[in-house]
């Protein structure tokens, strides 16, 4: 029994591992994705976009490993959780991932259009921001430091100032310089990906402060729900007044 | 008779008595001996197999003898290992002291033995666990006999290229495997600069050259006065041109062999207004404001004069050049922590974060196109920086594309300045704001 205990713990390093991998990967494409984008680099950006399929088999080995622990081993508490927690991370990782594919895309269709140096400037900086918050999430996740998982939510607010200062220098260059709309509309996407990295990031803080305590930043709002139900708030102090609330 | 017999029956038993004494005496004299042979080849045996010196016969107790010898053998067997492990930690100091990673993998690839380089890939993360992730798929190739190398491009930050050998142990006990993880990336920058360079001084030399010639060649079959007169100053420019970039090359190489011996004291505040002072014609041509906010106190270095105007101007130049038109230059004076330092800041086009490692290069430019525009020989900022080397200081720089640059000369400072005379810090906020001319925000700049 003790035996079998232990591979199950070297099992459980070995899943912490690999993730940690996987995140490397992404936090690698960040960078090389927007370095595409801002040399134009055509040969990059193909190499990136097949470099994804490295990405999606290390996700997809992960997650079979994971569901082979729960099937084979039924873990318990903290344990259980941090299986769970590594099926989500996947997930979330994986997707990031392919958010940078679609700025190695996005580079492919505004080949030729030149970018004002402000616009570059903002991309960099909101590229070294989103793969700044990826890699504090999976120091989060290696040091099972919930209060760091929690303040990524915080940290992620940097880079979402970052993205409206540069919506609002594209409608600039769209207007005195002489960037197109299609370019100026493709690039007002690669900044929604790289906002959603850091989205993703957020989920992945959060995730590990369910792992490490058990509790979800959405189960505040789930027992407000309840609560509503419950008490059958007057309609004057319901914040969801005369909404989908049924009283019985 | 029965007497007698008693008699005689009393000597039997009294002989018989003595005898069996004399006997038990002599068999415990034989037994002893046969004991102390006994213990004597035993000792013999013993002290034969452990190879020590054979005991004199006779001397003192054997066991006794042979104890010391154990203890004494055991000393020495002690010393032994402890020169082992002298040595092994000898080996290890000096496998600490490789700039290059190295771990050794026993039969099972678990780690048997690494040096500190390659303690930042145990438990790794971020880029780090990539290269372990490699540095695991080639180790089971070399378990299996075959040594294998690979490259990885990193992209960080920081940016890095390692290489990583694997080859095969096949040392007595049981097989094994050696990785070492190599960072080449300084070695290939290195080679970039030097093919760069190359091509860069071919192009900026051969290209006027080029030019002057062919131009000179339409010239002499031109009738027309008014084409002949601009090709003629198509010429001079181009000469105007090509002469600069000369002068630069040997300002260069004149300051690189420079002896330190004609060095006196020079005020880095005076200095630097002179060099705003010759800029300000051109700046104001491009309605470009110079500002200079130095320290109230003497900002004395021990330097060459000449060489750090033409740092300064250097400069300054490139912030004019990449500067938008109708923006502000600042210039920051200041003494921090025994060193002088002078900051000049553009809010220009400034430099993509790929290539500012690269700027102080001979002849790099960032981009290509515009370098004819601007009109400057590439040599500006290597000027600066061999300059900064001369002086035993540093030239750095920070930059954000679209928001502007920031170059930093430091120097150290004489020593005669009191230590608590230091000028307001150039990165004080308070400084930022009071430059009302800047369109930008003071705190984002750089954060």
């Amino acid at each position: 029994m003790p035996e079998q205990r232990k591979s199950f713990h070297s099992e459980l390093d070995e899943i912490r591992d690999e993730i940690v991998q996987l995140g490397a990967l992404v936090s690698e494409f960040i960078p090389r994705g927007t370095e595409v984008l801002l040399t134009n680099d055509m040969q990059g950006a193909l190499a990136l976009i097949e470099a994804d399929d490295q990405l999606d088999a290390l996700t997809l080995r992960i997650e079979e490993q994971c569901y082979n622990v729960l099937a084979l081993q039924h873990p318990m508490a903290s344990d259980l959780r941090s299986i769970v927690t590594a099926v989500w991370l996947t997930g979330e990782l994986e997707r990031s991932g392919d958010l940078m594919v679609n700025v190695a895309k996005a580079a492919r269709r505004i080949y030729g259009a030149t970018l004002d140096p402000k616009l570059k400037g903002l991309i960099e900086r909101m590229s070294e921001e989103a793969s700044r918050l990826v890699k504090l999430s999976l120091d989060a996740y290696v040091e099972r430091n919930a209060s760091l998982g929690a303040a990524i939510d915080d940290i992620d607010d940097a880079l979402d100032a970052i993205h409206g200062d540069y919506i609002e220098a594209i409608f600039e260059s769209h207007a005195t310089h002489d960037l197109g709309l299609q370019a100026a509309v493709q690039l007002a996407l690669v900044g929604r990906y790289y906002e959603r990295i850091g989205d993703h990031a957020v989920n992945i803080g959060q995730r590990v402060q369910y792992m490490v305590t058990g509790w979800l930043p959405e189960q505040t709002g789930a027992a407000r729900a309840k609560a509503r139900a419950s008490f059958e708030l007057p309609a004057d102090l319901d914040p969801l007044a005369g909404g989908g609330v049924d009283g019985t | 008779m029965g007497f007698v017999f008693g008699v005689t029956g009393g000597a039997t038993a009294v002989i018989a008595a003595a005898a069996a004494v004399l006997a038990f005496g002599v068999s415990w004299m034989v037994a002893v001996k046969v004991v102390r042979r006994s213990e004597r080849s035993r000792v013999y045996d013993t002290s034969l197999r452990l190879g020590l010196e054979q005991p004199e016969d006779g001397v003192g107790d054997n066991i006794e003898w042979l104890m010391m010898a154990i203890d004494r053998s055991v000393r020495e067997m002690r010393a032994e290992s402890v020169e082992a492990g002298a040595e092994n930690s000898r080996l290890q100091e000096a496998m600490d002291s490789l700039p290059e990673a190295v771990l050794v993998f026993d039969n099972g690839a678990s780690i048997v033995g690494r040096n500190t380089a390659a303690e930042v890939f145990i438990e790794a993360r971020h880029s780090d666990a990539l290269i372990s992730a490699a540095v695991t798929e080639l180790v089971a190739d070399a378990l299996v006999g075959r040594s294998s190398s690979r490259t990885i491009e990193l992209f960080g930050p920081p940016r890095r290229t390692v290489v990583i050998t694997t080859n095969p142990l096949k040392s007595g006990s049981g097989t094994g495997a050696v990785a070492i993880i190599e960072d080449i990336t300084e070695r290939r920058r290195l080679e970039a600069v030097r093919t760069d360079f190359v091509a860069n001084i071919s192009h900026e030399l051969k290209t006027p050259v080029g030019a002057i010639s062919l131009l000179a060649e339409t010239l002499l079959a031109e009738d027309d006065p008014a084409v002949a007169d601009r090709l003629a100053n198509r010429i001079l420019s181009e000469a105007i041109r090509v002469g600069h970039t000369i002068q630069d090359l040997l300002e260069l190489s004149q300051i690189e062999i420079d002896e330190p011996a004609e060095f006196n004291i020079v005020d880095i505040g005076d200095l630097a207004a002179e060099a705003a002072d010759r800029i300000r014609p051109a700046a104001e041509q491009a309605s470009i404001t110079i500002n200079l906010t130095g320290s109230a106190s003497a900002l004395s270095v021990r330097g060459d004069r000449r060489q750090l105007l033409s740092a300064i101007s250097n400069l300054l130049d490139n912030a004019l050049k990449y500067s938008d038109k109708g923006s502000a230059i600042d210039v920051f004076t200041t003494v921090e922590s025994s060193e002088v330092l002078i900051a000049i800041v553009d809010r220009g086009i400034g430099i993509p974060a790929r290539d500012i490692e690269r700027v102080f290069e001979r002849f790099y430019r960032v981009d290509q196109a515009r370098s004819r525009q601007t009109g400057g020989t590439g040599l500006g900022l290597a000027i600066v920086r061999h300059v900064a080397v001369n002086h035993r200081g540093t030239v750095d720089v920070e930059s954000r594309l679209g928001e502007g640059s920031r170059f930093t000369l430091r120097l150290p400072a004489l020593e005669s300045i009191d230590p608590d005379d230091f000028g307001p810090s150039v990165f004080d906020p308070e400084i930022f704001d009071s430059n009302q001319s800047s369109n930008l925000e003071p705190g984002r700049l750089f954060s």
